[in-house]
């Protein structure tokens, strides 16, 4: 059945990033199967383009952007209770069933769990990240996410390590938390074509500094030039200092092995100077051509295009839920490295990547394993990319976040949902009575929280409760516009959609977004900004 | 999509994994095709049948989706017939489509790579009542200093007294350390020597030249006079330039490199010259010659800082003595109690020999303490005489306590029986202002509540050790092995 669905997340665009992108294609695809999906964050000023107020995106996505304060990295002061009004109006505006927050640092979307919860709707969370559990602002996220997840009805996680972290964090039930992957968008994750192999530079070109992509069809041979692209952010726990290590010796391994770095950060500087301490023939090839090229950072548009120039892909992240970017590399027909991190294991397989452990020689044995399987021809890089499409789409992830959301509201799945698992997976891991709404259900879950932590969360959710019976008395319900449905659109059979998703036509969100927001129908002025 | 080349049956997909001779690795067409092909669990023979129907290539999502509702409606059936189990065993991957649930949690390997208390080391009660015996000296050096303080305000000490002591005991532990020093590095120079020697027993027999052309260069370094040889920098290799300092003794550092070749072919030979061992003790100075060694250079260095200090201690005393007259008394009492309860709770317990100033605030704490203290003495004398003294209890007397445990531990167990007797008597006899009398009984008092005190809280850290929970897992950020082999 159709669900009306608020996505909860302080990172949405204009930021660009992972957990932006999941939102965003997640409820594209929802939209698709015919849901109404609102997405709430904050509203954006510099650096970012400024987003306030309401505005729709491709594929009458509808996003709500509320004042709020911002604090660091984009992230809302924690106020607990301030956006329950402007929440509340969101909610009933927009007849809200279930609330679907992001991101375990985000505070907005916390808040708006809570205030589901206390306002009656189900409520399902998304986790991204992964956390150790030593230090001390580790374990005060966690207690933080203890309180905002036990109350929830499901926990999605995006990865079977994160869903065990997930699970010891906040002390949940396994069974509910699903696992349900990212994806990529196969379209823009394309390797090297025919036609641009012809053309002598692609588009966002950064003139020739860079070698010359490779043609994926075409056999590698021993002594041909092999060129390894590194996307990462230059930060400690992207393992850049490992990066930094194991540079020289690669280089000195392989006379022909090239390097593209793309990205920026706090290590950069350490990967100059690196660079310039290494003697000059390491550094350039016979024909003065550089051997190493940093990028700096670029956009996620150009990773594309900057990863069809390789042949593999290197990352030395020390800590990764999903590894977005080994499959968009993968996607490109890139042969993967990866450290064995987080949920790396589990994205992949074995025959597109080289695992490694992280410790500098074995970065380089990884590296000398990849570029003997390509030239050996054991890995056929032209065929990935399908491979690759048929692993990860985000219409599958819709479907199954749609499984996730009848499991909670105990509606029986649409037609194309059905199947999928035998008859006795059909009830799995659905509450044996349904989750209750009543206050004192929901009290005694959050004293279980801790000695002094649950008694503080009463208080909380008492308050929270007490704010809502006065919200209901000053801005009664009724008073409240409802908002119109978009006109019916043809429905979309799941084939065509898909079909559609490969040809490409409305994944890039920077370029499609509709400029004509004031004049439909939908901005009757619940939000002043 | 009809370049995948598909297998038809789980079987012909099982048999060419195993020709490929990859049967541990699930392949990118599991992710599509429903049930993915049993590697390690065998499956029942009648199960080949209905999951043969699913396999085969797919023109569009539709037809693949049809297909797999077939499949499971099938296995469906299947299953209802034989009343069992899914007989696809799950697996811990993302890339491939199975037949479980998204909240499907394998009771096999769910949390199986988490680790509780990984690197807990139990304690034990002796080692730790050993351990704990430097918070005791500390507290115990700490307790002498304020009761020395307390019998200098009182007038019953003369500072000249304590500071004496206090001053010939810090000269008798610099010459203890001096000769502990002299000592290791002549140890470990033997053993060099001897580790060396045995390495290469037939250089030692070798011709003159080499270990002529090498104690000559060592030679040269201090002072001889021979002519340093001309050597060309290209020949030679890393390995001889690096050569650890340490290792002065001849005709053992480039024993086989193209540096005594060329010294034996190249260079005349030098006639008498003496083949013994120099003095091990000595560092290399930079080619410049010097009368004095290195050991008598140090020792040098340190009586100049010393006179530096105590000078510069004399000159500020008069400064000090007027430091603190317009704060009242008790500020002052209050100011330093919190003073040195910062220095003994930030004071590097754990640090060794090796350490030149740890804890550098703990350090602080206690001199200003003492400075206050200080300032209110009546004389200039007295005002020299306890900063002089807080300077050898808190700077100098921590420093040859490390000296001590890492040399001597019957010495570090006197010496805490020693402090311990001291600092109880010291403290009932400032307390009930008694004679030596109460200075007895209040050593007997106090080294038995202490005794009891290290039994005691050694007794409780280890019950504590039960409520320790550390877990790890695979979510952990990896620490990198950055110094590998090629360092």
């Amino acid at each position: 059945m159709p669900y009306n669905i608020a996505m909860v997340s302080d990172f949405f665009f204009p930021q660009p990033g992972g957990v932006e992108s999941h939102i965003y294609q997640l409820s594209s695809k929802l939209i698709d199967r015919g849901h109404r999906v609102v997405i709430i964050t904050h509203a954006y000023g510099s650096p970012y383009p400024n987003r306030t107020g309401i505005r729709y995106l491709t594929n009458r996505l509808k996003v709500y952007h509320i004042p709020h304060w911002v604090v660091y990295r984009s992230t809302t002061f924690p106020t607990v209770f301030s956006s329950f009004p402007i929440l509340r109006q969101i909610f009933i505006r927009e007849q809200i069933q279930i609330v679907h927050g992001h991101a375990s640092l985000s505070n907005l979307c916390h808040e708006g769990l809570l205030h589901a919860r206390t306002m009656g709707l189900h409520t399902v969370f998304t986790d991204h990240s992964l956390f150790g559990f030593s230090d001390a602002g580790s374990i005060m996220a966690n207690k933080l996410l203890k309180f905002s997840l036990s109350d929830v009805g499901h926990v999605v996680c995006v990865s079977h390590t994160c869903k065990e972290n997930t699970t010891l964090r906040a002390s949940l039930n396994p069974l509910a938390v699903s696992v349900i992957p990212n994806a990529v968008v196969p379209s823009s994750f394309q390797p090297l074509q025919p036609h641009e192999a012809k053309a002598s530079h692609l588009p966002g070109d950064k003139s020739g500094l860079l070698p010359p992509p490779p043609d994926p069809s075409q056999p590698i041979g021993p002594g041909d030039p092999l060129t390894c692209i590194v996307i990462s952010r230059l930060f400690y726990n992207k393992g850049t200092d490992l990066l930094i290590s194991a540079l020289p010796i690669m280089l000195r391994r392989h006379e022909n092995l090239r390097f593209i770095i793309a990205g920026s950060g706090p290590k950069a500087i350490d990967l100059e100077q690196m660079l310039d301490s290494l003697p000059q023939q390491l550094l350039y090839t016979a024909s003065g051509q550089s051997r190493v090229v940093l990028l700096g950072s670029i956009r996620h548009e150009e990773v594309r295009d900057v990863m069809v120039r390789g042949h593999l892909l290197l990352s030395t992240s020390l800590t990764e839920a999903f590894g977005t970017v080994l499959v968009e590399a993968a996607s490109c027909g890139l042969m993967v490295v990866a450290t064995r991190v987080g949920g790396v294991p589990e994205v992949l397989p074995n025959n597109m990547t080289v695992f490694v452990f992280p410790e500098v020689e074995d970065v380089v044995r990884g590296v000398t394993e990849a570029i003997r399987q390509l030239t050996s021809k054991t890995v056929h890089r032209g065929k990935f990319h399908d491979f690759v499409k048929n692993m990860y789409s985000w219409s599958d992830i819709a479907r199954r976040t749609e499984r996730v959301y009848d499991l909670i509201t105990g509606a029986p799945s649409a037609s194309d949902n059905e199947g999928y698992y035998d008859e006795e997976w059909v009830n799995y891991g659905q509450p044996a009575q349904p989750h209750s709404f009543a206050l004192m259900d929901r009290l005694k879950r959050y004293f279980g929280c801790g000695i002094w932590a649950g008694k503080l969360f009463v208080i909380v959710v008492v308050v929270d409760y007490l704010i809502y019976c006065f919200l209901e008395l000053m801005y009664p319900r009724d008073k409240i516009d409802i908002c119109k449905a978009w006109p019916a659109m043809p429905t979309q059979d799941f084939a065509g959609a898909e079909e559609h998703e490969a040809n490409g036509g409305v994944d890039v969100y920077d370029g499609v977004e509709i400029k004509h927001r004031r004049r439909l129908v939908d901005y009757s002025g619940v939000i002043e900004t | 999509m009809s370049h995948f080349e598909s297998t038809t049956t789980t079987e012909a997909s099982r048999t060419s994994s195993l020709q490929s001779g990859r049967q541990s690795y699930l392949r990118p067409e599991d992710a599509f095709y429903a049930p993915p092909p049993l590697r390690k669990r065998s499956i029942a023979p009648n199960t080949a049948a209905p999951v043969a129907q699913t396999n085969g290539s797919f023109p569009d999502a539709r037809k693949w989706r049809e297909k797999r509702r077939g499949s499971s409606d099938s296995r469906r059936r299947r299953n209802g017939k034989e009343g069992s189990g899914p007989k696809v065993p799950w697996k811990k991957l993302l890339w491939v489509k199975q037949s479980y649930p998204d909240n499907y949690t394998d009771e096999e390997t769910f949390l199986d790579h988490l680790q509780r208390n990984p690197r807990l080391r139990p304690y034990e009660f002796w080692p730790l009542v050993a351990d704990s015996t430097i918070i005791v000296q500390h507290v115990c050096s700490v307790v002498i200093f304020v009761c020395c303080f307390t019998a200098i305000f009182q007038e019953r000490v003369s500072p000249q007294t304590v500071v004496g002591w206090a001053t010939l005991g810090t000269v008798a532990g610099w010459v203890l350390r001096d000769y502990w020093q002299t000592r290791e590095e002549s140890e470990v120079a033997a053993k060099l020597a001897a580790k060396e020697a045995g390495d290469s027993p037939v250089s030692a027999a070798t011709d003159g030249d080499k270990t002529s052309a090498r104690s000559s260069s060592d030679m040269a370094d201090f002072g001889m006079p021979f002519k340093e040889q001309h050597i060309p920098l290209a020949s030679i290799p890393p390995s001889a330039l690096q050569s650890p300092p340490h290792s002065r003794i001849p005709s053992v550092n480039s024993m086989d490199t193209p540096l005594s070749a060329n010294s034996e072919t190249n260079l005349p030979s030098f006639p008498a010259i003496p083949t013994t061992s120099p003095n091990p003790d000595l560092p290399p100075c930079n080619g410049e010659p010097s009368a004095l060694s290195a050991r008598t250079r140090e020792r040098l260095i340190t009586a100049k800082s010393a006179i530096l200090i105590y000078c510069s201690l004399l000159g500020l005393s008069p400064i000090l003595k007027s430091l603190t007259q317009s704060t009242s008394i008790d500020s002052i009492w209050a100011l330093s109690s919190w003073l040195m309860i910062l220095n003994v709770f930030t004071f590097d317990y754990g640090a060794g020999p090796e350490s030149k100033f740890p804890a550098s605030l703990s350090t602080n704490a206690a001199v200003m303490a003492s400075t206050v203290l200080a300032s209110r003495l009546p004389s200039t004398t007295h005002v020299f005489s306890l900063s002089l003294f807080s300077i050898e209890v808190f700077g100098l007397f921590p420093m040859f306590r490390r000296h001590l445990r890492h040399n001597s531990w019957a010495g570090h167990l006197w010496l805490t029986t020693l402090l311990v007797l001291l600092a109880s008597g010291g403290l009932n006899m400032t307390i009930s202002g008694g004679g030596y009398v109460s200075g007895i009984v209040g050593a007997v008092f106090g080294s038995i509540i202490c005794c009891l005190g290290m039994g005691l809280t050694s007794w409780w850290l280890i019950g504590l050790q039960r409520y320790k929970n550390e877990i790890h897992g695979p979510w952990d950020p990896a620490r990198p092995v950055l110094r590998g082999v090629w360092d």
